[in-house]
């Protein structure tokens, strides 16, 4: 059994899954759907079309440099079978998703990072700027009103609670 | 050469992480799958992808002499025959001093099939074009070679010898 990979989209193409078409000079073309067949009947180049992993890869989207992905690789050569490797792999696969999750978590992040502090920074300079209009919450303003109003508001809860219990 | 560094490419693309270096693999893979993909797209629109029938016409794929065969009769089911099935075929285009001569009635066995074929794991593959090799009414082959890529589907209709004169088993 072998997984192949989607030659439009990159996505795994389990046994039973899809289409191959064979091209005359012997180049096979799997695609995992008939999405990605279309797509390539149409001539769309998969690093131009935005949902491919190709173009995600191109334009930094996706993490493409980690260690993790050196485990998923073609071996033309079939491994010799062995208990205690088969034991050790089957231990390891949970072990490297929850890595490359988390790297790719990290990846998330950190492209999210410029765009979070440049937000941050327009935001303290508008409210610099023009703090005058702004009205801002109460108890920015003083203090007493609202510690005045947290207390009522406790009574009132409290006064529902033991109402409900009488009636139960 | 150039379809195997193309195939490496893609799969080093595909499954590893892709480095400066890949991406310059990257870019030779799509320069090159450009300029040759419009040929094979043009051979699909020109083939109408359906059973082959009565007045199909077949690229005839060894070297027996024949170039062009349309098929008279299919010897296997009502809508006509699909890969790896037996026909029988009249020689339309053949080449001077050839094994067969234009007008000859010849069998067949039809190794790519533009319409898509279900394999045992019930996944599909689709050819080019639609491709015949010459073979006598006993399934013995007229010609010594076999061009272009066959179907391992083949091996279960018994004709070996093809296989192991193709050039590339799908």
């Amino acid at each position: 059994m072998r997984l192949e990979k989607c030659w439009f989209c990159s996505s795994t193409i389990y046994p039973g899954h899809g289409i191959q078409f064979v091209r005359n000079d012997a180049k096979i073309f799997r695609f995992c759907r008939s999405k990605c067949h279309k797509n390539f009947k149409m001539k769309r180049n998969p690093r131009k079309v935005k949902w491919t992993k190709a173009y995600r890869r191109l334009h930094g989207k996706d993490m493409t440099q980690d260690a993790t992905f050196e485990f998923e690789r073609k071996r033309n050569r079939p491994e010799r079978y062995d208990r205690n490797v088969v034991e050790q792999t089957l231990k390891a696969i949970p072990l490297i998703t929850k890595i490359r999750h988390d790297h790719l978590k990290k990846h998330i992040a950190d492209r999210h990072k410029p765009g979070k502090l440049k937000e941050m920074q327009k935001d303290s300079k508008e409210l610099e700027q023009d703090q005058h209009t702004h009205i801002l919450p109460k108890k920015f303003n003083s203090n007493e009103p609202s510690a005045e109003k947290t207390k009522v508001k406790v009574k009132v809860v409290q006064q529902q609670t033991q109402d409900n219990y009488m009636e139960e | 050469m150039a379809a195997l560094l193309r195939s490496r490419c893609s799969s080093v693309g595909r499954t590893l992480m892709g480095s400066a270096g890949n991406n310059l693999f990257g870019a030779v893979n799509s320069s090159v799958e450009s300029a040759t993909r419009p040929s094979h797209c043009d051979a699909i629109s020109q083939q109408i992808r359906t059973f082959i029938q009565m007045r199909t016409n077949l690229k005839v794929v060894d070297n027996s002499g024949a170039k062009r065969v349309m098929c008279i009769q299919s010897l296997r089911g009502k809508k006509g025959a699909r890969l790896g099935d037996m026909i029988i075929g009249s020689v339309k285009e053949a080449q001077p001093r050839g094994k067969v001569k234009k007008g000859d009635v010849v069998y067949g066995v039809v190794v790519r099939a533009a319409m898509k074929k279900g394999r045992s794991d019930g996944s599909e593959v689709q050819f080019d074009d639609n491709a015949i090799v010459l073979v006598n009414n006993k399934g013995e082959l007229i010609g010594t070679r076999v061009f272009g890529p066959v179907p391992h589907e083949l091996r279960r209709k018994k004709h070996l010898k093809i296989l192991a004169l193709a050039e590339h088993i799908v």
